[in-house]
């Protein structure tokens, strides 16, 4: 800033007013002192010398509305007094957060606006609470959040995008579980099913641990051959896009579902499992008691183990397993005819 | 179905807030916010702060089983997230060592991590891998029950603030290497080791915390320390190594340390700067010091007397004096020299500045008294003398009583306030 920059703000810095504009574009005369509280409003007056008459007043953003506005001032006439104890300040936090949850919501964002990390700071703070301990139907109704998971998404796992192998591999495992016990519950059911899309791709991911263990379709070598060939394609495809959405940094949700759904299904299944407490996991998810009523529970308990087994054999042995399955040709060379324990006990 | 309910008021706020609200959940509460709605299915993903405590699964009897499902939660949502990690705390008391730790800690030094907690369960110690060590954006570690080794070409993290070790396996040259190495270091903490003499050089250090049987302190280089907090524990080892040094532990302790404002000295500190003390010719001052704090403070040693003296008439701007006796002595045998209190030549000036004294621990021993006796007259402004007595002896604390009541004050608005349970 040049000298006569500086002349000229200086005696505007003494005026005790400024004045500000609000989203509702009505202008308000407030105290210079306690408007400087907010580094944006601070930064106005310095670099731009806004604000020092009702002509270039300074306008704020429109996510500050005047009653919004009024409740920063109070804020910030409370603290920016010096000589207030911790125990003062806190206790006035506490009441000022005691609002409606929507005026909650507004103030926060007026907050940010102004810069006004404390005040954001502590209406976070207010909100998380809020939030803390509550059912999904409760937060949604407090927010008014629309409800628009539909059931199966709520359950299906969330996107994987790591490549380890390791991984995936205890991820297929867990889905082919989940696809065996799924075809126990079809067995029982008198009609035969019409195969799903979703079921076919499953298969032919899964047909090389699958084999001929309880598979009613009767997996043929032919067949196998074919499911093999494009389960190599479907693999090559998958990694190719996760690599790509990696790439993309895409965040939101419905873009990355909508790309993979072949991604989805090797992905991380149990992302629920740590929330099976939970109320509103109404479809049991493979771990679950409830499922087991129709399961031949010897068999369940067989695969139980089958799979605890190899996980904790990853877990321990991780090195020299890699070494043996990438030297084994994990994806390409499993025996078609072995079942499944056979083929674990390869390991 | 058409809701009637509102706008949504909060799924359309920056992310910033919303981080701000997600990391003031529990780590459990933040990850299921991915079922409230399409837009709040990834939210939780891109948090920059992870803390895993007691209570992020639920509870169990069976530590293993609790072990595993922490293990199992961990990874999970370190393999779910998206983006920077910026903090990463692990504080789980069931929790010891295990293979996956590496991994995690592999990929948080991929992920621009910069705050590193880990607090493990009572057990093993954990060996921390080296990719700790390529965590270049680390500003602060915390590390509590493990095993940490240097590579020899580790050069140091350039960007650490805060180092808090406790109970953490490292030999002593790794430690020195490693606090000189850290050029922005301001906040240090080593506490539970065994046998150590350390040399510290960290010329933005501000705080220093030390905890555990250290054979010898020196701040070589030191200048902007702030807050000092010493507890030196003894072993027999140390005991003959003190008996046996010829330095002046005083000036290689608080020789380089002229910005001091709090000084806490605790168990044997106060014996360790009396070693030496009688060579201290030039007074050092410390114009900030304004609090000092010493427990354990044996009166039947003159020297240690010196040493609260000599720190006393360097500091002009004291206002708080807290000292505690040590309620470990034996009864004196010999009469105690009180001629020490005669040489009028230990404290000239007057201590315009201090208000508040406490003394906890008071057997009521003769140097004791004369020591509050002596401060008493010195101290124009003082406001309160708090003396707490040792609970054991009650004739002692009644001749106490006796002795300070007849004591003279040089301020008139100081209270002399009693403690008796």
């Amino acid at each position: 800033m040049s000298e006569t920059d500086l002349a000229v703000i200086k005696p505007e810095m003494m005026k005790p007013y400024v004045w500000l504009q609000t989203s509702d574009d009505s202008i308000q005369q407030v105290e210079q002192e306690i408007a400087m509280f907010c580094p944006l409003i601070c930064q106005e007056i310095i670099q731009k010398g806004m604000g020092s008459s009702k002509n270039c007043a300074i306008c704020l953003p429109q996510q500050v509305s005047p009653a919004m506005l009024s409740l920063i001032l109070d804020y910030c006439r409370f603290h920016q007094v010096p000589g207030r104890s911790n125990k003062e300040r806190k206790s006035y936090d506490e009441k000022f957060v005691r609002i409606d949850t929507e005026r909650l919501c507004e103030l926060t964002s007026a907050a940010d606006s102004l810069q006004l990390k404390p005040l954001v700071d502590l209406t976070s703070r207010a909100l998380a609470r809020i939030i803390e301990g509550k059912t999904p139907e409760e937060i949604r109704d407090i927010f008014h959040l629309p409800d628009d998971l539909t059931e199966e998404e709520k359950l299906e796992p969330l996107r994987n995008i790591t490549a380890d192998p390791r991984i995936r591999l205890l991820n297929r495992l867990y889905a082919k579980k989940r696809k065996e016990l799924k075809e126990r519950e079809r067995l029982k059911n008198v009609e035969v099913e019409e195969e799903h899309v979703d079921d076919r791709s499953v298969d032919d991911l899964l047909s090389f641990i699958n084999g001929n263990d309880g598979d009613p379709k009767g997996v043929k070598t032919s067949k196998n051959k074919k499911k093999n060939r494009r389960k190599k394609e479907q693999q090559k495809n998958s990694s190719l896009k996760e690599a790509s959405e990696v790439n993309k940094k895409e965040v939101n949700g419905h873009d990355i579902r909508h790309q993979s759904s072949e991604a989805e299904i090797i992905s991380e299944t149990s992302y629920l499992h740590y929330a099976e407490d939970d109320a509103f996991t109404s479809k049991p998810e493979f771990d679950d008691g409830d499922i087991d009523d129709e399961i031949d529970p010897a068999l369940k308990e067989k695969i139980d183990r089958e799979v605890e087994d190899f996980a904790r054999r990853l877990n321990s042995d991780w090195p020299e397993r890699m070494q043996e399955l990438l030297s084994s040709g994990l994806d390409l060379e499993w025996n078609m005819e072995m079942n499944p324990s056979q083929r674990l006990q390869q390991f | 179905m058409v809701d009637v309910m509102g706008p949504d008021l909060i799924s359309d706020l920056p992310q910033s807030i919303i981080e701000s609200i997600l990391v003031q959940l529990p780590i459990r509460d933040a990850v299921r916010t991915s079922i409230l709605s399409s837009k709040w299915r990834y939210k939780w993903a891109l948090i920059t702060q992870l803390v895993f405590d007691d209570k992020c699964v639920p509870f169990s009897n069976d530590r293993e089983v609790v072990e595993m499902s922490v293990v199992k939660f961990i990874t999970r949502v370190l393999f779910l997230h998206q983006g920077p990690i910026h903090k990463f705390q692990i504080t789980n008391s069931k929790l010891q060592s295990c293979p996956e730790i590496d991994q995690w800690i592999l990929f948080l030094s991929r992920n621009d991590i910069k705050e590193l907690v880990m607090e493990l369960g009572e057990g093993e110690f954990f060996r921390i891998p080296s990719s700790l060590f390529n965590c270049r954006k680390l500003t602060r570690l915390e590390l509590s029950r493990c095993e940490l080794d240097p590579p020899h070409s580790f050069k140091g993290f350039v960007c650490l603030r805060s180092l808090n070790l406790h109970q953490v396996l490292i030999s002593p040259d790794a430690v020195e290497s490693l606090i000189s190495r850290c050029p922005l270091l301001e906040s240090l903490s080593l506490s539970y080791f065994d046998n150590l003499a350390l040399t510290i050089s960290a010329p933005n250090l501000k705080y220093l915390y030390l905890e555990g049987e250290f054979k010898d302190i020196c701040l070589e280089d030191t200048p902007l320390l702030v807050e000092i907090s010493i507890a030196m524990y003894m072993t027999d080892d140390i005991a003959e190594h003190f008996e046996q040094s010829s330095n002046c532990n005083f000036l290689k302790f608080l020789g380089g340390v002229p910005n001091l404002e709090k000084l806490v000295g605790l168990i044997y500190f106060t014996k360790y700067l009396s070693i030496g003390i009688d060579s201290v010719h030039l007074p050092i001052m410390y114009h900030n010091l304004e609090t000092i704090e010493l427990y354990q403070v044996n009166f039947e040693d003159t020297k240690e007397i010196f040493v609260i003296l000599r720190m006393i008439t360097s500091s002009p701007n004291l206002k708080e004096l807290q000292i505690s006796g040590s309620s470990n002595i034996p009864v004196a045998v010999d009469a105690p020299d009180l001629d020490f209190w005669e040489k009028g030549c230990l404290l000239d000036s007057a201590l315009n500045k201090l208000k508040t004294m406490k003394l906890s621990e008071m057997g009521g021993w003769p140097h004791e008294i004369e020591f509050i006796k002596y401060l008493l007259c010195r101290s124009p402004v003082l406001e309160t003398l708090s003396i707490i007595p040792c609970v054991f002896d009650m004739e002692n604390n009644l001749k106490m009583l006796i002795e300070l009541v007849k004591c003279r004050r040089a301020s008139s608005r100081a209270e002399v306030i009693f403690i008796h349970e």
